[in-house]
């Protein structure tokens, strides 16, 4: 995060000559060069100033130094805050850090093109390789960079020496804080900038106002939940998961990261043959963590299947394989799905009602992946209200909670592993577990053809049996 | 000849942009002044001049069906420096307000930041304006009174920037730099004498090698000398 305004407005009172901090003269061969502080004046002057402990204050002034608000002047690699006699200097506003104002590749480019003039071609082998990336990326800027370099460098010559050797050292700062040599600690990389930059001073003119009354007015306009309701479902919520929780409530066999056992991992596999207790009882807690595991799933498809309701958690399958699966097959499946399980006088003609099934077909004509949202939200809750309460009392559920493993703890095994590595099988590929997975889906396809073949043989039966005795 | 032309112009946006950004450097700074809040005016405006004189050369040259295609290819070069190096005083020009907005040199309450700098930016406006002394005839609070200037200004800056982009179109990535990386060591000669207090010792053995080298030469030439006379005085003895 870069740091606020309000810092500004501190290192603007730093420089009070009355309740600032004392400066002192920097000697350098024969000359003199003003201003520059003790890092103890400023320690002390924070802690005075803000009224904070004395850890803070060390921690702030720290990070004064690391912002590249302040430069120490003896060791500049070294961005921290010493409190004994070492001298610092405040950096020019140009230079301090903002959001805004980034430190550009071409800038680095000039600078490292202008050291280059002035060491005689020896830079440090970071920058080395800092300058040949840049000359490789920016390639086409390369001779304005030149020529630039050239021109500062000539400027600069126009200043009085004093002056010249503290612009060095407050360049040297910025690039060291922008552009860190490696192994020092990187204080900007803090991963993307916000969008808003908080420290931006906008212009508040008549759209700024317009869009911030619309936005107060929505805000007003929303729905809100009490705390103590929202509070009281997260108890609730937290009470009932307990202990699932492997890490609140340690997890069998083992913690897999601790024993170097991933026997955890084998027996909580997606499609396992036994699954565990926990994982059964989990079922019961509510309707969403029975159909979100395929487990699960499965089980309640043998349950539906019982009960011929069995296409409703197909179709409900059948919505999630459109919603998440490729862009490119969303109209081909969507196709499908309508003739499998919504057309009338469909192989597996789901139950939904007139209206829900209009607004379906209408946005059938114009396929995408969120189409079958309402006939899948309504066959969810069909499933969740009816078919549900009457799954947790089946036999169905009942046998696999009967049949669910409760597996051994095992014992973390004491390191006697000196001599020998243990052999670490790598998991199954994606690949396969995929191809497992398209397997066992075709055969349950397969499967559920049968019924239905079967249930449309027995009715042809019965109206040939009918007909003959006319 | 044009491009002879245009490449004094570019040279000259150059030499103004590099002085623009020194003086932004200085703003907040102990060498602020009301002498710099001035300085930084006429530069500006100076670099606006050359800005639009180069850009008038410029696209008269490229909208030219008539230029060989070599001719072409080096013009596109001179567009691509002279885009960027506007790209360059337009930020300048944004920070110079910013930071102008920032530290208002009158205000009692507000102090100026101690940079260290003790000196003026005289001599580097005196460059960038190309004469020998700067005059200094403005009001004393310039300093606010400019800043509507340079709003406006980096708002025409900004327009002109656009125009160029929407009319000329030459992509930045094909042009290839003459200069090969480190060219810039091979022009400038010595450093030596300017800066004091040796940021690095490294400055040191590279001038200690050339003179190691040039004793060595004159050891072994001497070594020569004395090993004929030995072997003549031998010989005629």
């Amino acid at each position: 995060m870069l740091p606020d305004r309000r810092v500004e407005a501190l290192m603007m009172e730093m420089q009070n000559p009355d309740t600032g901090i004392k400066t002192q003269t920097q000697r350098v061969l024969i000359t003199n060069i003003p201003h520059a502080v003790a890092g103890n004046d400023i320690f002390q002057w924070i802690l005075q100033r803000l009224q904070i402990t004395e850890e803070e204050a060390l921690h702030l002034g720290d990070l004064f130094v690391k912002y590249g608000y302040i430069y120490p002047l003896l060791d500049p690699k070294n961005l921290t805050l010493k409190t004994d006699g070492s001298l610092y200097r405040f950096q020019t506003p140009y230079f301090w850090p903002a959001q805004s104002w980034p430190a550009d590749d071409t800038d680095y480019a000039i600078y490292l093109a202008k050291k280059n003039i002035k060491r005689k071609g020896i830079l440090e082998e970071y920058e080395k390789e800092h300058y040949n990336m840049l000359n490789q990326k920016i390639n086409y800027k390369w001779d304005f960079v030149i020529m630039q370099a050239k021109e500062q460098y000539k400027a600069g010559k126009e200043r009085k020496k004093a002056d010249r050797y503290a612009l060095d050292c407050q360049e040297r700062a910025y690039w060291l804080v922008n552009r860190t040599p490696p192994g020092m600690l990187d204080v900007l990389e803090y991963g993307l900038d916000r969008v808003t930059d908080p420290n931006e001073k906008k212009k508040k003119t008549i759209a700024v106002y317009r869009r911030e009354i619309m936005y107060y007015q929505q805000a007003i306009m929303k729905t809100r939940v009490k705390s103590s309701v929202s509070l009281e479902g997260l108890v609730k919520y937290s009470e009932q998961f307990l202990s699932n929780d492997p890490i609140l409530s340690g997890c069998l066999p083992s913690n897999p990261w601790i024993t170097d056992d991933p026997d955890f991992w084998d027996l909580n596999a997606k499609l396992v043959e036994v699954p565990t207790r926990t994982r059964v009882e989990r079922w019961a807690f509510n309707f969403n963590e029975l159909i979100r595991d395929p487990k699960g799933r499965q089980n309640f498809q043998l349950f539906l299947r019982k009960e011929f309701s069995g296409e409703n958690l197909s179709f409900w399958e059948a919505c999630e394989d459109l919603k998440y699966g490729d862009q490119s097959k969303v109209k081909e499946k969507a196709e499908e799905i309508y003739k499998l399980f919504l057309a009338p006088g469909a192989r597996r003609w789901i139950n939904i009602d007139g209206t829900t099934m209009g607004i379906t077909v209408k946005g059938l004509q114009h396929p995408h992946r969120y189409v079958l949202d309402a006939a899948q939200t309504h066959i969810y809750m069909l499933m969740k209200k009816d078919s549900y309460g009457r799954y947790l009392k089946s036999p169905v559920y009942k046998e696999m909670l009967a049949k669910a493993v409760v597996p051994q703890e095992t014992v973390k095994k004491s390191s006697t592993f000196l001599f020998g590595r243990r052999q670490l099988r790598s998991s199954p590929s994606p690949i396969i577990l995929r191809q497992q997975e398209e397997e066992a889906k075709a055969r349950e396809a397969a499967a559920t053809v049968d019924i239905t073949q079967v249930m449309s043989k027995l009715d042809r039966r019965s109206q040939l049996k009918k007909e003959p005795p006319k | 000849m044009v491009k002879e032309e245009c490449k004094a112009l570019l040279d000259a946006l150059n030499k103004v942009t590099a002085c623009y950004r020194h003086m932004v450097l200085t703003i907040g700074g102990t060498s602020d002044s009301q002498n710099l809040r001035e300085e930084l005016k006429k530069t500006r405006q100076k670099a606006q001049e050359l800005a639009v004189a180069n850009r008038n050369k410029l696209t008269t040259v490229l909208k030219d069906k008539t230029v060989s295609k070599e001719d072409k290819a080096e013009f596109e070069r001179l567009w691509v420096i002279f885009s960027t190096c506007l790209e360059i005083l337009e930020i300048d020009m944004r920070r110079a307000l910013e930071l102008g907005h920032e530290f208002p040199l009158n205000v009692p309450k507000k102090h100026l930041i101690q940079t260290g700098m003790s000196g003026g930016t005289s001599g580097v406006a005196a460059r960038a304006m190309s004469v020998q002394n700067m005059k200094y005839e403005a009001e004393h609070n310039i300093d606010v009174v400019d800043l509507k200037d340079l709003e406006n200004e980096i708002n025409q800056v900004g327009e002109m920037m656009y125009e160029m982009e929407m009319k000329v179109n030459v992509p930045q990535w094909t042009v290839e730099a003459k200069q090969d990386p480190g060219a810039e060591l091979k022009s400038t000669i010595s450093v030596g004498a300017s800066s004091i207090g040796m940021i690095s010792v490294e400055e040191n053995k590279s001038f200690c090698d050339i003179s190691k080298v040039l004793a060595g030469i004159i050891f072994a030439a001497v070594l020569i000398i004395a090993i004929v006379l030995a072997v003549c005085v031998v010989k005629l003895s």
